[in-house]
């Protein structure tokens, strides 16, 4: 019987097994090669800091770290307030049967081929795309408007993509509130206002928390985005991280960026920690 | 009239809210019907042609056919061993058990660029080729803690005793295994399956690092993109959206059919 | 006799075991050929395999198709921008997983004191037929030895759209800096030419540049951003002309725009007054390939007038092939200005990699420029 037990007992093994092997293990090769020189075209088995050195030492590396953070925050800031009205109006003013219909309507462009969603804004918000072409055609203005390329750009993007992520987390989140605590609030005297203030958006806070923290960490490290929509006239640190990888095959340099970039989503997850459920997701 | 103002602006921010996100949607799938040489206004009217010259171009097919091959048997994988980890953490009070799920879930927090460049490094140090293989080991990395999630969260205390009932009853544990949890959990297992297989099938920076000439769609596609300014990128990135989305649509069955069933 | 009677029942084992084998066998049979025809995948599989590291105007069919037919061979096409990303990428590879190189010719050499590229024959490729002033640059030998051969060649200079901006202007360098033009210009994203054009601009020759002329070099190019709308690659930078995002391409030419022109009659490039910054492609084998022989007949393909013809229009950019005696309509003549290419070489450079050290510091500073 014991025995039998034990068999059961290893059931945990193939993922934790295959976890350490492909995940923690290329994590600690990363760590040792970002000690690692490059040296004439060969990676050299040193322990420096000198790439750490180079990338929070020289302006133009390290500005590309602060715009990435800009970036994100900007970007988690404005998906959570597009977010949060619509998944509450999705859950307190659709009557409950059209509730599903409209929330997965509203989160099916989620699922656009991950590599053409950029360039499917590109040719919504160009010059002769067809916002421009749609305002002056009403008349609205004369000129067209420049929003393609730059660092709204790139926000807009990533605020198109996130919104829907965020309304479903949050979604979630409201429906599970029962309804008997707003009531409860209301009869003591709360007006609408103070219901929302004091009952819904507290009890909310995890569903906005778990949606944040998703985007913050998908968007501070995805590539396409910035590089289709942002026209390289700055440059965040996944960008930095492919052209030392494309360019110069500099993984030692990679390595620092990328650690980097993992450093700081832990950081803000242990901010947000106590918010956190993951089983929510 | 509060209640009036209020449904006018509720109405009106859907509404605004549904043009937002569906813009870029419809752009690109408008223009995949293009009937000229590049995806830009003004729109010439309907023509399937970039269907068919993506359908002739045997490089995407073949690309098309790897794709479903990374995400299905990686998808597989995933699911086994996410809920083989699911059962053991749920049925046995682990010494280890809250760090063992932090370890399985800790891939969450690191970018898939990451995850990509770490694997990267790795194959370059010890020498390994790139491969579709090496594509589908990322992906089960990305996808292990999603998988092990949705299947944990569905272990309650009655699958316990359903589990020991079965043994009770003298089944082995491989048959208690297959025979009793598995069924039960078919729902899990098929939404984390289709999970698992939609963010593969759509994955790209892993594909992109990984993968030497055997790549997946994403990656082809984004060769496209920087080969020249064509509606054939539109109409394949049409015909990916449309996959992921019977994906999508197949795993909201089946918890459509969890949920009247459990609750 | 008695083995194959031994045989046959052990073969078919698995028949007598269903109720109904020849249905069951049709069916998978059936679905096995609809897969196929689904997934368009042809059951005879070409003998050999052809991995080549390239620019992305060897990936068209209409180029590679007809060496795959006439071989009974498949191309696997690798893409990229920039010689850095392709040692990048052969770095990332093993001895034997590539065959043929296309790379800018003036770097060949570099490449070729790596070791990664085999001694090619002056007698295998027609040579002759070539525009001389791509045979006699200095770049064709190492040491007597030659490594690649030029295929096709360009300029860089400035593309634009004649209905939006002066064309006048168009013809000197100092268009970088012109106030007229703020925000609507795109940078081809190519460090080492933008940084020659402004080397020209100055006076300087790109064979020239030191390392004391970099300060100046960087503080142009630093002054030129706030005229930078986008800096990306061919098509992001085409896409940006013809969405009206921008209404010039610097570091660009006929590359940028010649594929369009037809299309968009609007578009035009130009080269400098102060001077052109030619690029030249040269191709040659890997030395590392295990299919040497095979490799050097599709670079004697891609010279061939047929080859010239169809790389020179390929998809990707259309520029002028190597070789004069290209198969092109005179309509596709006209576009690559075929006429006129005497005068533009005359006034034309090559545009040459710099010493290591030198393309490092030039490297950094585009860098600081991307990000400034």
């Amino acid at each position: 019987m014991s025995a039998k037990r034990d068999w059961t007992r290893w059931a945990v093994h193939p993922a934790v097994g295959f976890t350490l092997v492909f995940f923690f293990l290329p994590l600690m090769i990363m760590v040792t090669v970002s000690f690692w020189q490059r040296i004439y075209g060969k990676l050299e088995a040193t322990w420096s800091i000198a790439n750490y050195a180079k990338f929070f030492g020289a302006d133009y590396l390290r500005d590309s770290l602060l715009n990435s953070l800009e970036v994100t925050l900007i970007t988690t800031f404005l998906s959570v307030l597009l977010a949060y009205p619509l998944a509450w109006i999705l859950a307190y003013r659709v009557p409950p049967k059209w509730q599903k219909v409209l929330l997965i309507l509203a989160v099916l462009p989620f699922w656009t081929a991950y590599v053409v969603r950029s360039y499917s804004w590109l040719l919504v918000i160009s010059e002769n795309g067809i916002i421009n072409a749609t305002l002056m055609a009403i008349g609205i203005i004369q000129e067209p408007l420049e929003l393609a390329y730059g660092r709204s750009a790139t926000i807009l993007g990533f605020v198109h993509f996130f919104t829907m992520l965020l309304t479903l987390t949050i979604y979630a989140n409201l429906v599970q509130i029962k309804p008997s605590y707003q009531k409860a609030a209301s009869d003591l005297g709360a007006n609408r206002f103070q219901v929302f203030f004091h009952v819904t958006l507290p009890l909310s806070i995890p569903g906005v928390a778990v949606g944040a923290f998703i985007t913050f960490v998908i968007a501070i490290g995805d590539f396409i985005t910035p590089q289709i929509l942002g026209g390289s006239t700055e440059v965040l640190v996944p960008q930095a991280i492919m052209l030392q990888v494309s360019r110069a095959a500099n993984f030692p340099m990679a390595a620092v960026m990328s650690l980097t970039l993992t450093v700081v989503v832990v950081i803000v997850y242990l901010m947000v920690q106590k918010h956190l459920k993951m089983d929510r997701i | 009239m509060f209640n009036r103002i209020s449904r006018f602006s509720s109405t009106s921010y859907l509404l605004l809210a549904l043009l937002f996100i569906y813009l870029p949607v419809v752009v690109l799938v408008l223009f995949s019907f293009q009937d000229g040489l590049l995806p830009v206004f003004p729109f010439n009217g309907p023509s399937l042609q970039w269907y068919e010259k993506m359908l002739e171009n045997e490089r995407l097919v073949e690309s098309l056919y790897n794709s479903v091959l990374v995400a299905v048997l990686s998808s597989l994988l995933t699911t086994i061993i996410g809920f083989l980890a699911a059962y053991g953490l749920a049925r046995h009070s682990h010494r280890f058990a809250s760090g063992i799920q932090f370890l399985l879930m800790a891939p969450l927090m690191v970018s898939y660029l990451i995850i990509g460049i770490g694997l990267l490094i790795t194959l370059n140090i010890f020498g390994i080729p790139k491969s579709l293989v090496a594509v589908g080991l990322g992906h089960m990395v990305i996808n292990l803690p999603l998988c092990f999630a949705i299947v944990y969260s569905q272990f309650g205390d009655h699958l316990k005793n359903i589990d020991c009932a079965a043994r009770d009853l003298g089944a082995s544990d491989l048959s208690t295994l297959t025979l009793v949890i598995a069924p039960i959990m078919k729902p899990a297992l098929l939404a984390s399956f289709c999970l698992s297989a939609t963010l593969s099938w759509d994955e790209f920076i892993i594909a992109f690092l990984l993968s030497r000439f055997d790549v997946t769609l994403p990656v082809i596609i984004f060769e496209m993109l920087r080969a020249g300014l064509t509606p054939e990128v539109n109409a394949a990135g049409t015909m990916v959206f449309a996959i992921s989305m019977a994906l999508v649509a197949v795993s909201a069955v089946v918890m459509f059919f969890n949920t009247r069933n459990t609750g | 006799m008695s083995n194959t009677i031994k045989a046959a029942p052990a073969a078919q084992s698995p028949e007598f075991l269903t109720p109904s084998p020849v249905t069951r066998r049709t069916f998978l049979g059936y679905t096995a050929a609809t897969t196929a025809t689904l997934l368009g995948v042809k059951p005879a599989i070409a003998a050999d395999e052809l991995n080549v590291l390239v620019w992305c105007d060897h990936a068209d069919d209409k180029l590679i198709e007809p060496f795959e037919a006439a071989h009974n061979v498949r191309i696997n096409v690798k893409t990229y921008e920039g010689t850095g990303t392709a040692l990048s990428l052969i770095e990332q590879s093993r001895p034997g997983d590539w065959d043929v190189l296309v790379v800018d010719a003036p770097d060949a050499p570099t490449v070729a004191r790596r070791g990664i590229l085999a001694p090619l024959d002056d007698g295998d490729f027609p040579l002759g037929d070539l525009f001389s002033p791509l045979t006699s640059a200095g770049f064709n030998y190492v040491d007597g030895t030659r490594y690649a051969v030029p295929e096709k060649f360009g300029y860089y200079g400035v593309a634009y759209n004649k209905e939006k901006v002066d064309p006048a202007d168009m013809r000197s360098a100092q268009v970088m800096w012109n106030d007229a033009y703020k925000g609507r210009i795109a940078v081809y994203d190519y460090y080492f030419p933008t940084m020659q054009l402004i080397a020209i601009s100055m006076g300087i020759a790109p064979d020239k540049i030191g390392m004391d002329d970099l300060p100046t070099i960087r503080e142009k190019l630093l002054a030129m951003k706030p005229n930078i709308k986008i800096i990306g690659d061919i098509v992001s930078v085409q896409n940006a002309l013809v969405n009206g995002d921008v209404d010039l391409i610097l570091n660009g030419a006929e590359f940028v725009v010649s594929g369009l022109m037809p299309t968009i009659p609007a578009l035009d490039w130009t080269i400098f007054d102060e001077g052109g910054l030619m690029w030249i492609q040269g191709i040659g084998v890997f030395e590392s390939s295990n299919k040497k022989d095979l490799a050097k007949k599709f670079v004697q393909y891609i010279l061939s007038p047929d080859g010239q013809g169809r790389l020179a229009t390929s998809e990707c950019y259309w520029a002028m092939p190597a070789n004069s005696q290209a198969v092109l309509d005179d309509s596709q003549k006209k576009i690559l200005r075929w006429d006129e290419q005497a005068g533009f070489l005359d006034r034309s450079v090559p545009s040459t990699i710099s010493q290591p050290d030198i393309d490092s510091a030039m490297l950094d500073i585009w860098t600081e420029f991307l990000q400034s």
